[in-house]
């Protein structure tokens, strides 16, 4: 095996060491040895990333793992089976790398070990510290391994294995009722999307028998282009789930019942993300019909997660919003072609939002689990490492310039501004320009509720003093913040090269997909930009509509940040007080109460599907109880009276004549018995009275 | 008048019956043997009638008399050690008792 492959297996498998050594040994570790435990192996983990990404990295061209310096491509046969009798065949498993898979382990690893360090001091005072530590090494296994996966169906075993760790930690704190709540519901979501995800996959095995990605994208013009984009859609269907898209979005605010750095690391950062791991995994096999479906559920996404952000009052829950709202652009990116953007952006915004998640974390530490904005406020003086932690990743998300978030969103919504010019030139309908000026306007909107949120809890005058008296931060909380917020800033640049490394990703794996450049219906990874695009494949916008796109988005967006975040320190500027006196005018407050219900879609899913699925589960328990139990005692009677027959028919019958032949002999015997009486003048008496009667009756014979 | 052999007879019948009707009804197994004696005794007198009465003279009757006194005497003998052992076992002469081979 190649050594990169090596490394990173063995960086995926030691997550799973730390968590079978949890398991059997967690609950003997005193407090703080779990965790030191898992954060070692991830550590660990980390540093074999990093070796195996120096490893990638510092190969020659002409040293070969593969087909030369490709990808690394490693499978194995695990069940046989034939689709006809003629072909036997066999569902494989494997390892699949590139120079994005490297990318990715560094993020992950990175963002793991920040996260486990601050959960060391987070749950200091938790009773089950020793378990939390196991959920969280099997989740980084399991996300490793996901990122290793090579088909589709090992994807998705990791796939549900992660979502089985969100699982079990969103309901980590079980007793409460809204955190076991939230579990199920993520849970219950999840399967709705996976089931689709499943019969896409299904799909694809009957059609190809394999599902390995270079399989996948070597022989996916033998389906047909409808057949192809209704799997693309179906197999979407995972990611809409897993990432959190409209209209499956609604589980994330739940999940924020998870202990904060769960959040950071599983809902924000790592496992909400595999959504678009997935979709960019598939991407050359998306037909323009997918990419269009994938490009509208982005916008729609991002869209309504950053106008519920702007009303909620819940520090994590306005994260969670803007996670939601952040993983739309990625899609978006997506379905507009912009593979680089998509997968840049989720880099980037892994870091700023792990470290947006963690400050929220540090605070809600400080002020004693308390999480509502009207609660805050002033605690930038006490706890000054997290609020300009907290800014920094602000800035990187309002995509201020030289932080992460301005070099990945810029380069999303130039290659958007592209797509709406290239479509407005092939007299596409009108509202595709709506692909375009709608992310633009949440743009504007990003800064705002950020800073919204930032002045509200750092700022002004503190709101509750009791808890402002309490607040503090410690050192092994603040420690992580400081490690992401030099991330944040520095991992967008230039020379740093993560940019660098999805873009050779595309190269490489564009080695197997030399069928589908020559197919005039995909164009698969030919260029970093664009690819394929939803209007027609055979366009590729030139370099001047490029620059015109990029002119565009530097004419529009490239003040946003910072009127966004104007805008919110002058609103906030005295905590709630504008704000409020705004709310006085109807339509606004009408606005702000449906936008702070979330636009009623837990109310509506809740008319709409859960209650009838109540009233249909009540409907069966109802028919149970009353039909099916009915028969069910009826043939229990009917069978019980008709062996309580059979036992009459035992008793009378056959007992009674077996009884009445023994009495019948008795009553013979009796019978016969009774002139024996022992008694010898009886015997006497009647031989002599058989003798008399003998000769008279002779006597009488004879004469 | 003469004595015939219908007096013989009848006292022979009349002994017969005494006998047979004491050995019925008898509680006492020494008034059995007794009875049983009766039996033999007008068995006799049948027999020695009958050789006294035969047209043709012949002395059968009166040795077959001699066989049963003999028979007679020796059945006694027999009888009174039953009658002793029977004692020894029951406390009791009364043959009545003698029921345990009764199924």
């Amino acid at each position: 095996m190649p050594l990169p492959s090596t490394l990173l297996l063995l960086a995926t498998l030691l997550p799973l060491g730390s968590f079978t050594l949890l398991l059997f040994t967690g609950k003997r570790l005193s407090y703080p040895l779990a965790g030191i435990v898992a954060t070692a192996f991830i550590i660990a983990s980390f540093a074999c990333t990093i070796a195996a990404m120096i490893a990638w990295l510092n190969v020659t061209p002409a040293s070969v793992w593969g087909a030369g310096k490709g990808p690394i491509f490693l499978s194995l046969p695990w069940l046989p089976f034939s689709l006809t009798p003629n072909h036997p065949s066999s569902l494989t498993v494997g390892i699949y790398l590139d120079s994005l898979t490297i990318a990715l382990f560094a993020m992950v690893t990175t963002v793991a070990a920040a996260v486990h360090v601050f959960s060391i001091g987070y749950m200091r005072h938790d009773p089950r510290f020793h378990r939390y530590f196991t959920y969280l090494s099997l989740f980084c296994f399991s996300m490793l391994a996901l990122l290793l996966s090579s088909t589709l169906i090992e994807l998705l075993v990791f796939w549900e294995l992660v979502g089985l760790c969100s699982y079990l930690l969103i309901g980590f704190w079980f007793e409460k009722r809204s955190a076991a709540n939230a579990s199920l519901k993520a849970f219950l979501t999840n399967r709705l999307g996976d089931l689709g995800f499943l019969i896409g996959i299904s799909l694809l095995i009957s059609h190809l028998g394999n599902t390995s990605f270079p399989h996948l994208w070597t022989s996916a013009t033998e389906i047909s282009p409808n057949t192809l984009t209704l799997i693309g859609i179906l197999l979407f269907t995972g990611a809409i789930a897993k990432s959190a898209q409209f209209p499956l979005h609604t589980w994330l605010p739940d999940a924020m019942e998870a202990p904060t750095p769960i959040s950071a690391l599983i809902h924000a950062a790592t496992m909400v993300a595999a959504g678009v791991y997935l979709t960019a995994r598939l991407f050359p096999i998306l037909t323009p019909d997918a990419k269009l479906f994938i490009a509208i559920i982005g916008l729609i996404t991002l869209t309504i997660g950053a106008l519920i952000a702007t009303a909620q009052t819940d520090i994590k829950r306005i994260l969670a919003y803007s996670t939601i709202s952040q993983l739309g652009y990625m899609m978006l990116a997506i379905g507009v072609g912009s593979w680089v953007g998509a997968l840049f952006h989720l880099i980037t915004h892994a870091f700023f939002k792990s470290l947006l998640f963690l400050a929220a974390g540090s605070v809600i530490h400080a002020a004693g689990h308390e999480q509502e904005l009207s609660h805050f406020g002033g605690l930038a003086r006490k706890i000054p490492v997290t609020a300009a932690t907290f800014a920094i990743a602000l800035l990187a998300m309002s995509g201020a310039p030289f932080f992460a978030g301005y070099y990945s969103k810029e380069l999303i919504l130039t290659h958007a501004a592209s797509f709406s010019l290239l479509s407005a030139s092939q007299s596409a309908p009108r509202w595709y320009a709506l692909f375009f000026y709608l992310p633009v306007a949440i743009a504007y909107l990003t800064p705002f509720y950020m800073t919204r949120c930032w002045m509200l809890t750092f700022h002004g005058r503190p709101r509750n003093l009791h808890l402002f008296a309490r607040a503090r931060e410690t050192w092994i909380l603040y420690v992580p913040l400081i490690l992401l917020a030099v991330l944040s800033t520095w991992v967008g640049a230039k020379g740093i090269g993560i940019r660098e490394l999805i873009e050779r990703s595309i190269t490489e794996s564009n080695a197997y997909c030399q069928s589908l450049t020559s197919h005039p219906n995909f164009s698969a990874f030919s260029t970093a930009w664009p690819a394929n695009l939803p209007i027609d494949q055979d366009l590729t916008p030139s370099q001047q509509l490029m620059e015109q796109g990029h002119m565009l988005t530097q004419t529009r967006v490239a003040y946003a940040w910072l009127a966004g975040i104007l805008l919110g320190i002058l609103l906030y500027l005295r905590g709630f007080l504008i704000p409020n006196l705004l709310l006085k005018f109807p339509p606004l407050r009408w606005l702000h109460i449906w936008l702070y219900r979330a636009m009623y879609f837990d109310e509506l899913y809740h008319l709409f599907l859960v209650g009838p699925v109540l009233i249909a589960s009540h409907l069966a328990n109802f028919l149970d109880t009353h039909v099916i139990d009915p028969i069910v005692n009826l043939t229990a009677t009917s069978i019980r009276s008709l062996a309580n027959l059979a036992s009459l028919n035992d008793e009378f019958v056959i007992d009674a004549s077996a009884t009445g032949i023994a009495h019948l002999s008795q009553n013979l015997g009796s019978l016969s018995r009774s002139p024996q009486t022992g008694r010898i003048r009886t015997y006497i008496l009647l031989l002599f009275t058989l003798l008399t009667l003998a000769i008279a009756s002779t006597i009488l014979l004879l004469y | 008048m003469p004595i015939t052999l219908h007096h013989y007879l009848v006292l022979s019948a009349l002994l017969f019956t005494t006998g047979l009707l004491t050995i019925l009804l008898k509680r006492n197994a020494l008034a059995i043997l007794m009875g049983i004696e009766l039996l033999l005794n007008s068995v006799t007198l049948n027999l020695v009638a009958f050789n006294h009465f035969s047209p043709t003279p012949t002395e059968d009757g009166q040795i077959f008399a001699l066989f049963i006194i003999l028979i007679a005497a020796a059945e006694a003998a027999i009888a009174l050690a039953i009658i002793l052992n029977f004692y020894n076992n029951f406390s009791s002469i009364d043959p009545d008792r003698a029921q345990t081979l009764k199924g």
